[in-house]
């Protein structure tokens, strides 16, 4: 069995959606760090895209152009939990009514094939299969000095999902020359950095006036904290927004910090940043090893399950978010000032 | 003089008899904003026929059983189906006084209904609309204010905490045990759901409009204007209202990290109650201390009454039922010398424990028996009439239909309908 997994992973036999369902099954409770999780969920999704690709070849042949397939939101940060629903885009080369046609097929196919492999459907329609999502290079360029133009509610909120995107499969430099755009555009006009700020720092309370936390007091998961908006949120927005604000390119957010922390500016400040998301990232993994199969329920962290000195841990962990996204903020309002 | 003060006296109780049957509109927005849209048109409707059926029962027996002669330990047993007729040496109109007091069953009744909300039977509110204005509500009233044994005793209950919120809140409260939960309100893990009420603004008109009436249930209960003493009970009255609300808005703040809108209301409403039966006997600021306990209060015991399960959709056991024991205990604490005009001073005003002890006893026993009887003639009630709740699927289409057959928001259903048969 080892044999096969391992020639699966090394992407020499095409595999059917549910057979990489039931592999991924087999297979996802065994990563022991985010890490291992996420290199992963990489290989599921490459899978995916192989079999989708097979399958849209034999209808209509060979892809017309070459293309980059990316992912965004948490798979695009690298930082996937158990269960996370599917955000990704295509990128082809060149316009025209076949390439259109084509990778129309093959954005379908991937959102429905990753469903069938275990990826929930995105709510906000952030799939391949949108044609928002799935445009020539040409035609990404366009929207996205439209979208910097706009600078709507719903534009910022695109442009902050692009930014966490990262290519899957095919040409890499598609997705970083866009990113070029949007640093060359911030670099303009900063003051959109403080549009992003603005749309990012709505947080949802998690620690109290007496330093208690605050679990959910009402429905079905009353008793836990809400780890997505409280926990994560503060630290994955204030991060990428610093990443924006100085042109970094890599996606994660440790990887963020690492590279911010580069420059003097930031290494004070970010010095405890990455382990406390480590430590965010290490409790989602451990607690929702014993969770259920629901997407709605992967982000919430029982407090009654938690020693005393987890709490006091999370807290300081949840505290120490929100100090980042007020430093985040003066950095941002500060250097509107000057 | 006397010809003149009679006059006013007697226009005195009948303003305050307005403004408390006011408050009725004030319970109606508060009720029907609280919950759900499919609902609103029963809550509206049911508090107007039964506040006319409590009217005509007061009329009939309730009032006699106060405050009629010839008194058993329970009850009075005279002035039956009330003629009019004016009563020796009273300062004011008897029929004056008579609508006031109509007034406040009426409003004990409206508060015992708020433990049916969005699931009780049409005739259910009918057949306990009576029951609860012939044997529990008269009871606890002739006891504190129809010379019965509680006040011989000494008890303080100016306008009303024990007598009319926490009657109202006990009848309430075995009420809503007897129904159980509304569909959805807990999960299965035992976790509570919020079941949102349609209407904030209807809520929180609701409370500005009981605050409002408020001043003709507490300052009315002077009965007369002579002294203007009902110039200080509306001053109290109205700062521990502005204290409940700043103490519930604050502890909410403080442990759930969001100044909560319903606790708010809960808290100016809990404030209310609170001062009710101390609104006379305490310096103002007593009352301001007074309103600010109850509004935190109030926050926990929510938080209490959901962790038993119990599901109290306008949260009636926590703000006239808490804060209404809150309210009775409170002037055994700060009921001054000078002001005590019934019963002793305070334990904070050299009285001892002994006024805090026949406030204790007496609203003990005032619950104890506005709970038992209501939970026995409402048991009776579902054995004889086969259950006191809708059916499942009532109450998921909605009181406005199943037992009025009329939609209280009739665009907002009947487009959805049209839709539904388009769909089908």
């Amino acid at each position: 069995m080892g044999d096969i997994l391992n020639a699966f992973t090394q992407g020499c036999v095409f595999m059917p959606y549910t057979e990489i369902k039931k592999w991924r099954n087999n297979e996802i409770e065994k990563q022991e760090t985010s890490d291992e999780l996420n290199a992963f969920h990489d290989s599921l999704m490459k899978k995916v895209f192989e079999a989708a690709l097979k399958k849209v070849n034999e209808q209509s042949g060979l892809p017309p152009c070459q293309y980059a397939w990316f992912v965004m939101g948490s798979a695009g940060r690298y930082e996937q939990a158990i269960i996370s629903d599917q955000d990704h885009g295509l990128i082809y080369e060149e316009e025209n009514e076949e390439t259109n046609r084509y990778f129309k097929k093959l954005g379908k196919e991937l959102a429905f094939g990753l469903h069938e492999a275990g990826y929930p459907y995105c709510d906000g329609n952030v799939m391949s299969s949108n044609p928002v999502w799935c445009r020539s290079k040409q035609s990404w360029k366009k929207q996205l000095a439209g979208w910097l133009k706009e600078e709507s509610f719903e534009s910022i909120r695109f442009l902050l999902i692009f930014y966490d995107a990262r290519t899957l499969v095919g040409e890499a430099e598609y997705v970083l020359h866009l990113k070029q755009h949007i640093h060359d555009f911030i670099n303009q006009k900063p003051d959109l950095l403080e549009r992003f700020l603005e749309n990012t720092m709505h947080v949802k309370k998690a620690v109290g006036f007496f330093h208690q936390l605050l679990p959910e007091t009402h429905g079905s998961h009353a008793g836990s904290i809400d780890l997505k908006q409280s926990g994560f949120f503060p630290y994955v927005n204030a991060v990428r927004l610093l990443a924006m604000k100085e042109s970094v390119e890599v996606t994660s957010t440790l990887s963020r910090i690492d590279e911010l922390s580069r420059n003097s500016t930031y290494v004070q400040e970010l010095k405890s940043c990455k382990e406390d998301f480590d430590k965010l990232l290490h409790y989602r993994l451990m607690h929702h090893k014993k969770m259920t199969e629901n997407y709605e329920d992967i982000h919430y962290l029982d407090v009654k399950e938690l020693s005393k000195y987890e709490k006091k841990d999370l807290k300081h962990i949840l505290k120490n978010g929100e100090k980042l996204q007020d430093y985040t903020q003066s950095v941002i309002k500060g250097m509107m000032r000057r | 003089m006397e010809e003149i003060l009679f006059s006013l006296n007697s226009v005195w109780l009948v303003l305050g008899a307005l403004l408390v049957i006011l408050m009725q509109g004030g319970f109606i927005l508060l009720e029907a904003g609280s919950t759900r849209m499919k609902n609103a048109g029963h809550i509206a409707g049911k508090t107007v026929f039964t506040f006319g059926l409590a009217s005509i029962v007061f009329w009939a027996v309730g009032y006699g059983f106060i405050f009629g002669g010839n008194s058993n330990f329970f009850i009075g047993l005279s002035n039956f189906f009330y003629s009019g007729d004016q009563a020796d040496g009273m300062p004011y109109s008897t029929a004056a006084f008579f609508l006031f007091q109509l007034a406040f069953a009426g409003i004990s009744l409206t508060i015992a209904f708020g433990g049916f909300a969005e699931r009780a039977k049409l005739s259910a509110y009918l057949v306990f609309a009576i029951l609860f204005s012939v044997l529990v509500y008269p009871v606890v009233a002739h006891w504190i204010w129809g010379g019965g044994w509680l006040a011989e005793h000494g008890k303080q209950d100016f306008a009303g905490s024990t007598v009319v919120h926490l009657t109202g809140a006990m009848a309430a409260f075995a009420a809503t045990i007897l129904l159980k939960p509304r569909i959805g309100k807990f999960n299965k893990n035992g976790t509570a759901n919020n079941i949102f009420g349609h209407n904030q603004v209807y809520t929180a008109l609701g409370v500005i409009v009981l605050w409002v009436g408020w001043f003709g249930f507490n300052g009315g209960s002077t009965f007369v204007v002579d002294d203007g003493f009902f110039g200080f009970v509306a001053l109290n009255t109205n700062i521990a209202a502005g204290a409940g609300a700043v103490a519930a808005l604050i502890i909410s703040w403080i442990v759930l990290g969001k100044s909560d809108i319903p606790t708010i209301l809960n808290g100016a409403l809990a404030g209310l109650v609170a001062i009710t039966a101390s609104c006379a006997f305490v310096e103002t600021w007593a009352a301001v201390v007074i309103g600010f306990v109850a509004g935190i209060l109030v926050f926990y015991s929510v938080k209490f009454f959901d962790r038993l399960k119990v599901d109290d959709p306008i949260y009636a056991l926590s703000v006239h039922g808490a804060a209404g024991v809150w309210g009775t205990l409170s002037t055994g604490l700060f009921a001054t010398p000078e002001l005590a005009a019934v019963g002793k001073p305070g334990l904070f005003y050299g009285g001892g424990f002994s006024q805090l002890g026949v406030q204790a006893m007496g609203v003990t026993v005032s619950a104890i028996y506005a709970f038992v009887v209501s939970f026995v003639l409402l048991y009776a009630m579902k054995k004889v009439m086969k259950g006191l709740r809708v059916s499942e699927e009532e109450e998921i289409i909605g009181l406005d239909v199943s037992e009025h057959g009329n939609y209280g928001y009739p665009e907002a259903f009947i487009a959805n309908e049209e839709k539904n048969r388009i769909a089908n």
